[in-house]
């Protein structure tokens, strides 16, 4: 019988310890449905929380190692690590390591709690294994607090739980420091130190990228356009000795797209002259390309020159249905007449896409063609943003 | 249909109050098991779903001890790859009145455990899994709840109670402190309704949980991947299956839902008896239509089929009729029961009965079931009439009269086999309710012989009083045992079972209130609702002029893979001591054990529940791994499942890095102003925690009436059962009336007036309630012996002296005679309404 | 006579009871033949043992000491559901308190022993409108019994009684509740049913002019039979 009692628990001692429930009160305020969702990842980060956010306006010297760190007043910056690999039999890969910085609000706050923080972290991974024709993405997030993510200056270093890029130290202190790259997740990992062939180069006017005519709707932006690697990496368990070339772009700013832009097409090209090729081509939503696209050539000494939009042309040969919708444009012939190239460029694998929070299709690439005379050859990455939505 | 079951149902049909009646017993018997089952598991399944709804995904569970778990372990594991780990910080906080649960997340870590959508729109999430979180994620509210402290997602529950639409500001109290919040997403909570989430930083500073987690939630892949984990983990850190941590939570209420289905049985059980009498009566008074049948050659197989076929027949009538009155008594059970569940074991909303399929069959198969079983023994005798035609009456009661002492004989062995039961089954609860219900079989089976010795000596009486028709009566109920008889035993089982209850009660309220009155020795108490006090406040009360010491309390959880421990953490005031009575040892060794040594005093159901004695020692998880404690004695106290432990502030400090404190009780210097002091304290804590306090007076009245809640529901049980059996006291009457028309015209012939004749059936309903009114103080009496020494003990542990009032029992008898008299007035009106011409024909 | 012409034979039948301790004999060491299709009469004053005789023939009741052989079968060595299956197959009754069920119609009160004896339904609703028309009362078939006469609803009962052909047909008083003439009509439809449908007729009766209709009376005295 019941019995069921009571009991107060130990009301005496604890003095407070019950208290009634209390039902809803009847209410007839029906729940609104919050925000209209948004699909961009720039979106997310704040385009309405522009203001307040540094901008990038005026060139600037860049400094190593600090800039290799990172520029937490800016709305956005990323470590942008792409390359093909090579291992033994024939095999071959392509990689992509990035990780974002984004910042969700101009300042942070003093908050007693460890875990506050206007600094959020993304991570993909991506691998394209070609003889096995497979394509492999990972994706992280994590707040930039309690060591969970975040990235330093000194010594270069920046991470996603165990997601990690950091600059090895060297005892030529002048030379660009090699970076090991160690990631992992279920289905593939990657270990690769990148030792830096050339010095990193500044894209746009000294650095400083243009992306619309709006005066700070611009980035910073360097490159190390021909890194050696080393190292292996994992696929479903079983790990590969490779050897290939990367390439790192650091970028930060707090714009994003102009209103009336689409999206771009990246390109990023290692030839086998020893020279390299950036560049990358704005969209306009009437199919034009906004004359503020621009690009890098990279001599085999390392000298720099900047490309614009007119310097360079681009047709598009053949494209690809995406699975998942969307037309990706997939194989080019590229002309830069001030240098006499003149180069097809096609994915070792048409499905490269990443479907992440953002869909976009980033994918290593193979280069053929003449430079002048001669024939050329290469291989690089590319990168098509804002054919997906 | 068959010729021959219509020539029997023909005669149900015709007297449509008898079946009417069996039904409604079948009805509320059926009814009562439905409700409390739904109640139970609709309350069971709410905290189920919502435990499953809060674990979400994760299939284990890291926590630490009361101070929560470092959330540096966290980041540890992050970084050393654990991918499938989220951080929480929960805890309850005070909404313009309203309760909510309050999940402290981090909004990255959840999409594998937790998918939160948004209110009204499926397809979108504000944390989505997989892979698609940006696009789901409600990219401004995501923002928010990282950025900006007090940023809520509100379930639509909440947000419909409070009136808050996106975007508002609201306060929440939460920690004893009012905090600055807004609705930056409103979304579906599913069954924990009403849900505030935020982000782990605004968590941490409302909860006072800087630094600290309450809980990782895991997924692990595998035992292996959990026994690797548990490998790895610091000393203090225990990881836990989130099912069975589910589970044990749960298990708290189980003795108390245990209990509510014995209380439903009882229901049934005077349901039973209930049927029984209006099934053996219609196969008594058919047994001129049976005699036919047998003599026309119908065999005694085929009469006991065709009984139990028409009773078969009401059962599932009554069980699908009792159904339904179940699922509705259900709703407002479940209320009750989610109210004590509440005030007793941990926070519950249900906000609807769950109508499970199982709850229903097993209460419409007990139904039926019961009925068949009912109906068999008088199908057997039925089946048994020789086939003839003048089967006398009197020959009728003298075989059922020499049944009585069987009866009584084996109801003597069932009280003796309760007796056995008890002896042996140690501490089961089952079994107690086992011995209990075979206590009350035996009783009932022997109170018909007691009927008759006292209806025949009661006759006499009348006789000697009212004359022959008082003797009519009165003697009637004697040679008229065969159908009076259950009636009067369903009767006196209800009353008995409303004696043993409210003795129960009574003793234990007594218990209560004495125990209160010893423990509540502090003059004020001064807490906080879910949270803790500011440290800072403790130490100025302490120096309040008026004040000359106070004790401080602080109840924690301590969890192991063996389930859940509640301690309680005690820096006693030097008045504090003569509060807490210890059972087995002597308070001048007790007590300076328990301030000096590491030693700790266990709770009475704790002492029972584990078989825990002084001395013994006891194996707690500390920050710096499992330590050994010695149990220095027992003391008094009636808190719930399973009991506590009792632990010294300065023993609990050399083990426990938490320094919280949840309330203190302050003890007035000689002479100083209770008013004054009160006054003082709220103006100390004004504006910066908002405290509850409360002199000793009112917390022991907020005691008592949360007790006297409890005990709601089982008022509400045993009032059915009363009330089963007053529907079988009136088909009793009824039935005796219409067997004994043809008497009562013959009266009415000979001149007894209508008046006479009801004023009869009135004395005979009115003596009937009185017999079973006395047949019932015993087993009363014996109900409540057993409930405080057996059941109470084994479903929670407490003792407590019976304590028997003769008004309880002067009460017990008044309400069966009233009962009684209530049940027979309708058949008086009729019996002084019958015309004799008629009554004589219809023969 | 010899044992092909004999239906029922008892012998040695002895039967008591015990009232306040004391042993009543009823039927004592008694012997008795009936012919196959013979209507004999059981005269007695009340409390003689008739019913008590029939009783014991319809093995509803068992004999102290005795047999009862019917077509040479012996009752008192059947089990209780044998005697209650043969009983349904080759007994009909006829009592004196007519015991047609209340809440079947007349109809229905002939049928159920059709039923009982697992007669096809066509053929019983035939049978029962026979035996109704037979009796008189074809159009009162949908009627229930407390609305007829108790001539009527003795009628009803020799309906029931002959409606499954039994070889024999008990009859206790039959006209015990009825007045002279309805006796009259009662008495002759019994006849000239058993004459149409065969059948040994045994008819327990104080009266003298109905125990003249058959075709041997017996008288019981003290327990006793005696030849008239």
């Amino acid at each position: 019988m019941k019995k069921i009692i009571l009991v107060i628990v130990f009301v005496i001692i604890t003095g407070l310890a019950v208290r009634g429930f209390r039902g809803p009160a009847p209410g007839d305020v029906e729940p609104v449905a919050a925000v209209p969702a948004s699909s961009r990842l720039s979106e997310l980060l704040g385009a309405d929380a522009d203001a307040g956010f540094p901008l990038a306006l005026e060139p600037r010297p860049f400094r190593f190692p600090a800039d290799h760190g990172p520029h937490p007043e800016f709305r956005n910056e990323w470590w942008y690590a792409t390359g093909n690999l090579d291992a033994d039999g024939g095999r071959r890969f392509g990689f992509e390591l990035t990780l974002f910085r984004f910042s969700l609000t101009p300042d942070a706050r003093p908050d007693p709690s460890a875990w506050r923080t206007n600094q959020v972290y993304v991570g993909h991974l991506a691998l394209t294994d070609v003889v096995a024709g497979e394509f492999h993405v990972a994706v992280r997030y994590s707040r930039g607090a309690l060591g969970l993510a975040g990235a330093e200056a000194a010594p270069p270093r920046v991470w996603l739980e165990d997601w990690v890029m950091a600059a090895l130290p060297d005892q030529d202190a002048d030379r660009e420091p090699p970076w090991r790259l160690t990631a992992r997740d279920e289905r593939l990992g990657i270990d690769l130190t990148l030792t830096p062939r050339k010095a990193p180069v500044a894209n746009g006017e000294d650095g400083l990228s243009r992306k619309s005519s709006e005066p700070g709707n611009a980035s910073y932006y360097y490159s190390l356009t021909r890194l050696a690697v080393t190292g292996a990496v994992e696929v479903d368990g079983s790990s590969h000795a490779v050897t290939g070339q990367a390439w790192l772009d650091r970028e930060w700013g707090s714009s994003a797209l102009a209103r009336n832009q689409l999206g771009w097409d990246w390109f990023a090209l290692q030839l086998d002259d020893e020279t390299e090729l950036m560049f990358y081509q704005l969209r306009l939503d009437d199919g034009a390309r906004d004359p503020m696209s621009a690009g890098t050539w990279v001599t085999s000494d390392g000298v720099a020159h900047a490309l614009g939009a007119d310097d360079v042309t681009l047709e598009v040969l053949d494209q690809w249905d995406s699975p998942q919708g969307g037309r990706y444009p997939i194989r080019w012939r590229l002309v830069v007449p001030g240098i006499g190239l003149d180069v097809r460029i096609w994915p070792v694998l048409d499905a490269q896409e990443l479907v992440t929070n953002v869909r976009y299709w980033e994918g290593a690439v193979d280069v053929e063609g003449t430079r002048g005379d001669n024939e050329v050859a290469g291989r690089g990455y590319v990168e098509l943003t804002g054919y997906a939505d | 249909m068959p010729v021959l079951y219509r020539a029997s149902s023909g005669y149900l049909l015709r007297h449509p109050w008898q079946l009417g009646l069996a039904l409604i017993g079948i009805c509320i018997g059926v009814a009562v098991i439905v409700a409390v089952d739904l109640a139970n598991d609709s309350s069971r399944k709410a905290f189920r779903l919502s435990m499953d709804t809060l674990n979400g995904a994760a299939t284990h569970q890291l926590v630490g001890g009361p101070g929560g778990i470092d959330e540096g372990i966290y980041a540890e594991l992050r970084r050393g790859g654990l991918r499938r780990a989220a951080p929480v910080v929960d805890g309850r906080g005070d909404v313009q009145g309203l309760s909510l649960n309050v999940l402290g997340i981090d909004p990255f870590a959840e999409r594998e455990f937790r998918h939160y959508s948004l209110a009204g729109r499926d397809e979108r999430s504000v944390i989505d899994d997989g892979a698609r979180t940006a696009r789901g994620m409600e990219a401004k509210a995501l923002r928010q709840l990282l950025a900006e402290p007090g940023a809520s997602l509100v379930s639509a529950q909440a947000a419909r109670a409070l009136r808050l639409g996106l975007g508002d500001a609201f306060e929440v109290r939460a920690g004893g402190q009012a905090r600055n919040a807004f609705v930056a997403g409103l979304i579906d909570a599913g069954a924990v309704g009403q849900l505030l989430v935020v982000d782990i930083a605004t968590a941490q500073d409302w909860f006072g949980l800087l630094g600290h987690l309450s809980r990782i939630d895991l997924r692990l892949s595998g035992d292996g991947q959990a026994k690797e984990l548990r490998h790895r983990l610091p000393a203090g850190i225990t990881l836990l299956a989130a099912d069975a941590r589910t589970q044990s939570m749960s298990q708290m209420s189980a003795a108390f839902m245990t209990n509510l289905t014995a209380m439903s049985l009882l229901a049934l059980l005077v349901g039973i008896f209930l049927i029984y009498n209006s099934v053996g009566f219609a196969a008594l008074q058919r047994r001129g239509l049976i005699g036919v049948l047998r003599a026309l050659g119908l065999t005694r197989r085929e009469v006991v089929g065709l009984v139990l076929l028409e009773a078969a027949g009401l059962g599932v009538v009554g069980a699908a009729l009792g159904v339904g009155a179940g699922i509705w008594l259900g709703h407002g059970l479940l209320e009750l029961v989610s109210r004590s569940i509440n005030d007793l074991y941990f926070r519950l909303s249900v906000t609807d009965v769950s109508i499970g399929t199982l709850a229903v069959a097993k209460g419409a198969l007990a139904g039926l079931l019961a009925t068949v079983v009912a109906a068999a023994g008088p199908a057997w005798e039925a089946s048994g009439y020789r086939p003839q035609l003048a089967l006398r009456r009197s020959l009728l009661e003298r075989r059922s009269g020499r049944m009585l002492p069987w009866l009584a004989a084996g109801g003597l062995a069932s009280a003796g086999l309760s007796l056995v039961v008890l002896q042996l089954s140690g501490h089961s609860l089952l079994a107690g309710l086992v011995a209990l219900f075979l206590m009350i079989l035996g009783f009932a089976l022997s109170i018909p012989l007691a009927v008759r010795f006292l209806a025949e000596q009661g006759a006499r009486l009348a006789a000697a009083v009212g004359g022959i028709p008082a003797r009519l009566a009165v003697g009637g109920i004697a040679t008229s045992l065969s159908r009076t008889g259950i009636a009067i035993v369903a009767l006196a089982v209800a009353v008995s079972a409303t004696v043993g209850v409210s003795i129960m009660v009574q003793s234990f309220r007594g218990a209560v209130l004495e125990w209160l009155d010893e423990t509540l020795r502090a003059d004020l108490y001064v807490g906080v609702i879910d949270g803790s006090l500011d440290p800072g406040l403790v130490e100025d009360i302490a120096r309040v002029p008026g004040v000359s010491e106070y004790s401080a309390s602080r109840r924690v959880w301590l969890e192991s893979e063996q389930g859940r421990t509640r301690m309680i953490v005690l820096k006693m005031a030097q008045r504090s001591y003569a509060g807490t009575r210890l059972l087995d040892a002597d308070p001048d060794e007790a007590w300076p054990a328990f301030e000096r040594d590491d030693a700790v005093l266990v709770s009475e159901p704790y002492a029972f529940r584990y078989g825990t004695r002084r001395g013994d020692l006891v194996t707690l998880e500390t920050p710096t791994g499992r330590r050994d404690f010695r149990v220095a004695a027992t003391f008094r106290s009636y808190d719930v499942n399973p009991g506590s432990l009792l632990i010294s502030r300065s023993t609990y400090a050399r083990y426990w890095d938490d320094p919280q404190i949840d309330s203190i009780g302050v003890y007035l210097a000689d002479g100083a102003d209770v008013a004054a002091v009160t006054d003082a304290i709220a103006a100390l804590a004004a504006g910066r925690q908002s405290v509850e306090l409360r002199s000793n007076r009112q917390l022991q009245a907020l005691s008592l009436e949360i007790f006297d809640r409890t005990f709601v529901i089982t008022d509400v049980l045993y009032w059915l059962a009363v009330g089963v059996a007053l529907v079988g006291i009136l088909g009793a009457m009824l039935a005796l009336q219409l067997e004994r028309a043809r008497e009562l015209a013959v009266l009415r012939a000979l001149g007894v007036t209508p008046w006479q004749l009801g004023g009869m059936v009135t004395l005979q309903s009115g003596f009937i309630g009185l017999l079973s009114g006395l047949a019932a103080l015993p087993l009363g009496l014996l109900m409540a012996w057993l409930l405080i020494e057996v059941i109470n003990r084994r479903a929670f542990g407490w003792s407590m002296p019976v304590v028997v009032t003769p008004a309880a029992l002067g009460s017990a008898v008044l309400l069966s005679v009233a009962a009684a008299l209530a049940a027979g007035l309708y058949p008086a009106w009729r019996a002084a309404r019958s015309r004799p011409a008629l009554a004589m024909r219809e023969e | 006579m010899s044992d092909r012409d004999v239906h029922v034979r008892i012998s040695g039948l002895t039967h008591s009871y015990l009232e306040g301790g004391r042993r009543h004999d009823v039927i004592r060491n008694l012997d008795a033949e009936f012919r196959r299709c013979e209507s004999v009469a059981l005269r007695g004053r009340s409390g003689s043992g008739k019913s008590t005789l029939l009783n014991l023939v319809a093995g509803i009741d068992m004999p102290d000491a005795g047999r009862v052989l019917i077509d040479g079968r012996d009752l008192t060595s059947m089990s209780e559901r044998e005697r209650t299956l043969f009983r349904r197959r080759h007994i009909g009754f006829v009592y004196q308190a007519f015991n047609l069920i209340a809440t079947l119609s007349v109809a229905d009160n002939v049928r159920l022993v059709l039923e009982l004896n697992g007669v096809a339904e066509r053929e019983a609703v035939k049978r029962v409108g026979d035996l109704l028309d037979a009796v008189g009362l074809g159009d009162r078939a949908d009627s229930y019994p407390d609305v007829l006469s108790g001539g009527e609803q003795q009628r009803v009962a020799i309906a029931r009684a002959l409606a499954h052909r039994p070889t024999l047909i008990l009859a206790d008083e039959p006209t015990g509740n009825l007045d002279e003439a309805s006796a009259k009509v009662v008495l002759g439809l019994l006849r000239r049913l058993l004459q149409r449908e065969g059948g040994t007729l045994l008819m327990a009766t104080h009266s003298q002019q109905v125990a003249a209709s058959c075709d041997r009376v017996l008288d019981i005295h003290d327990g006793a039979l005696v030849e008239r």
